[in-house]
């Protein structure tokens, strides 16, 4: 695991911001830190990469202490911030280049001219930061945290304020990003996005509410469930289904059947068939996908709950 | 990699600083200004300068006080003594500008980092809090200091084209090089640390700068000091009174690290 952290907490005040916070990262996978606003994301973000310390806890970045080596950590990171600042009266090129000059860097300028040209700013790069646009800012400010060739990539918040387009765009530049081996470690609200990029998701709500894939927090949360369109349904129909032993839940939506089965991939078939018997006319037999808006919303349900 | 940083540092903040017309202005017209006023007062004593003025109380004690300390100046007619009066001042009414451009240049380089939110990123790269500060420091203090020499240097030069050389052995004393080489850069550096530590108050340039502006006044009060004859700054005096200013330059600038910790700058600094 390239990051790993250990009862991780941070306090503003009376406030708890991050509370006993527990996760690992892997090396060269994207990390997708999801909560609502105020949840922690940006504060667990920062302290794994020494600008904040915490209150207590600690956390272990590529082996080392970012709470006791801000400056080594800070070699082997690249962040996006939030709000990325630039100077805006100075060129695309000037601001990369003085940025770069904090790094022991032999060929700065043949890794601005690669990172300028990938995202498409090449052809600006004499021109004035103030003169770009929302979506060119932020490719810049994801040129100027890749230029020395971080180990890891925070991304706080990538795509928030861009429209629909360059949105695709950074998520495209995050995935390639991903597959040139770099880990990430993105902070969003945005569930489409985590769902589209991220390998793992920890849902944060100040403390960890949980960590896995995408797929494995469908399977814990929302059992198995097979749709079947049909041109009608009828209450023989529905008796039929409910005398089957090996259904254990079903209901339905209009012209769908939602059943769920005690073993799909053994039942499925001999429930289509009795279904054809008993007059159904099937359209279509589908597997009940949860997006990770139900996975999330029922998240933050429990939590509550609890 | 600490030099390299720190000069890193240097370049950027000149190169946005001279972006900004309000930089330029203040590091040419407002030395100009300065320099010119002075040399009319010492021009409009030798011109105007007539019996009233001589017969003034004023100026009789204060004219008392120069001849005390500086014996040779009563061998000089009444209006000479004057303006070696005048122009002994210069030295302190010349800290003005490296005061005036040290604050501005701090107020205006911490304040713009905060608004474009350019300093978390930047407090992410491996950049020690310390080399960050004395890069600003350096790059605020620096023309500061070399524009005020270069008044120092045209005042002598103004000096001579004018037809007072005679007077320079008068005025052209140890304390004078002491208040340009050594309280000159001490009070450069106060001043820009000041500058900072208003300026992580402050929510704009403009508020900075209204709170930074108090800067001013304790060397008008040395001006005020020296011309009202309350204190005379001799040699000693002046080296005291400038080695004062280098001792409370490392207590302000250990206030200024403090408050520059990247915690409360990513924390508070919105």
């Amino acid at each position: 695991m390239i990051i790993e952290t250990n009862n991780l907490t941070r306090k503003f005040g009376d406030r708890l911001a991050v509370d006993n916070l527990n996760l690992t990262a892997e090396e060269g996978k994207i990390l997708g830190f999801l909560g609502p606003n105020g949840a922690g994301k940006t504060t667990t973000m920062r302290m794994l990469a020494g600008l904040i310390s915490p209150t207590s806890g600690y956390a272990v970045v590529d082996g080392i202490r970012p709470d006791k080596e801000a400056e080594r950590v800070h070699e082997i990171i690249g962040i996006l911030t939030e709000t990325p600042g630039f100077y805006n009266n100075l060129s695309a090129q000037r601001n990369l280049e003085y940025f770069a000059g904090f790094y022991n860097l032999s060929d700065a300028s043949a890794q601005i001219e690669k990172y300028l040209k990938l995202m498409e700013l090449w052809e600006r790069k004499s021109d004035k930061v103030g003169t770009f646009s929302k979506g060119m800012k932020q490719r810049l400010a994801i040129t100027r945290a890749l230029i020395h060739r971080p180990k890891i990539l925070f991304l706080d918040e990538p795509t928030s304020g861009l429209d629909p387009e360059v949105s695709q765009e950074v998520r495209g530049l995050i995935q390639n990003l991903s597959r040139e081996g770099y880990t990430i470690i993105l902070s969003t609200h945005n569930l489409s996005e985590a769902e589209q990029l991220c390998h793992r998701i920890a849902v944060i709500r100040s403390a960890l509410v949980t960590l896995d894939t995408p797929a494995n927090l469908r399977k814990r949360l929302f059992k198995h469930q097979t749709m079947i369109k049909l041109e009608e349904i009828d209450e023989n129909l529905i008796q039929a289904i409910s005398k089957l032993d090996y259904v254990n839940k079903h209901s339905r939506e209009e012209n769908t059947l939602l059943i769920e089965l005690a073993d799909p991939s053994k039942h499925q078939s001999d429930l289509i068939k009795k279904i054809v018997e008993a007059g159904g006319r099937i359209i279509e037999v589908t597997d009940k996908k949860h997006s990770l808006e139900d996975i999330y919303l029922s998240l933050l349900n429990e939590e509550e709950k609890i | 990699m600490t030099k390299q940083r720190i000069f890193n540092i240097l370049k950027k903040e000149w190169q946005v600083m001279f972006t900004e017309l309000n930089s330029l202005m203040l590091v040419t017209v407002l030395p100009v200004i300065i320099l010119a006023q002075g040399l009319l007062y010492v021009w409009l004593i030798e011109k105007f300068g007539g019996e009233s003025m001589i017969n003034s109380s004023f100026f009789q004690s204060v004219l008392r006080k120069i001849s005390e300390v500086m014996s040779a100046v009563s061998n000089l007619e009444i209006t000479e003594q004057l303006q070696v009066f005048l122009l002994s001042q210069f030295n302190f009414y010349l800290l003005l500008i490296p005061v005036m451009i040290a604050v501005s240049f701090a107020t205006f380089s911490i304040v713009d980092e905060k608004q474009t939110h350019s300093l978390e990123a930047l407090l992410a790269t491996p950049v020690r809090t310390w080399e960050l500060l004395l890069g600003k420091a350096l790059s605020g203090a620096i023309p500061a200091i070399i524009v005020t020499w270069i008044c120092g240097a045209l005042l002598l030069l103004g000096v001579q084209v004018l037809g007072w050389g005679d007077l320079l052995t008068y005025f052209l004393n140890p304390a004078w090089f002491i208040i340009l080489f050594l309280l000159t850069p001490a009070i450069s550096i106060l001043s820009f640390l000041l500058g900072v530590i208003g300026s992580a108050r402050a929510k704009d340039s403009k508020s900075a700068q209204n709170l930074v502006v108090l800067i001013v006044l304790p060397v008008l009060a040395l001006i005020g000091i020296q011309i009202s004859g309350v204190v005379w700054f001799t040699t000693i005096l002046t080296l005291v009174l400038a080695l004062a200013v280098v001792v409370i330059d490392f207590f302000v600038l250990k206030v200024a690290v403090r408050l520059f910790s990247r915690e409360s700058i990513i924390i508070s600094w919105r």
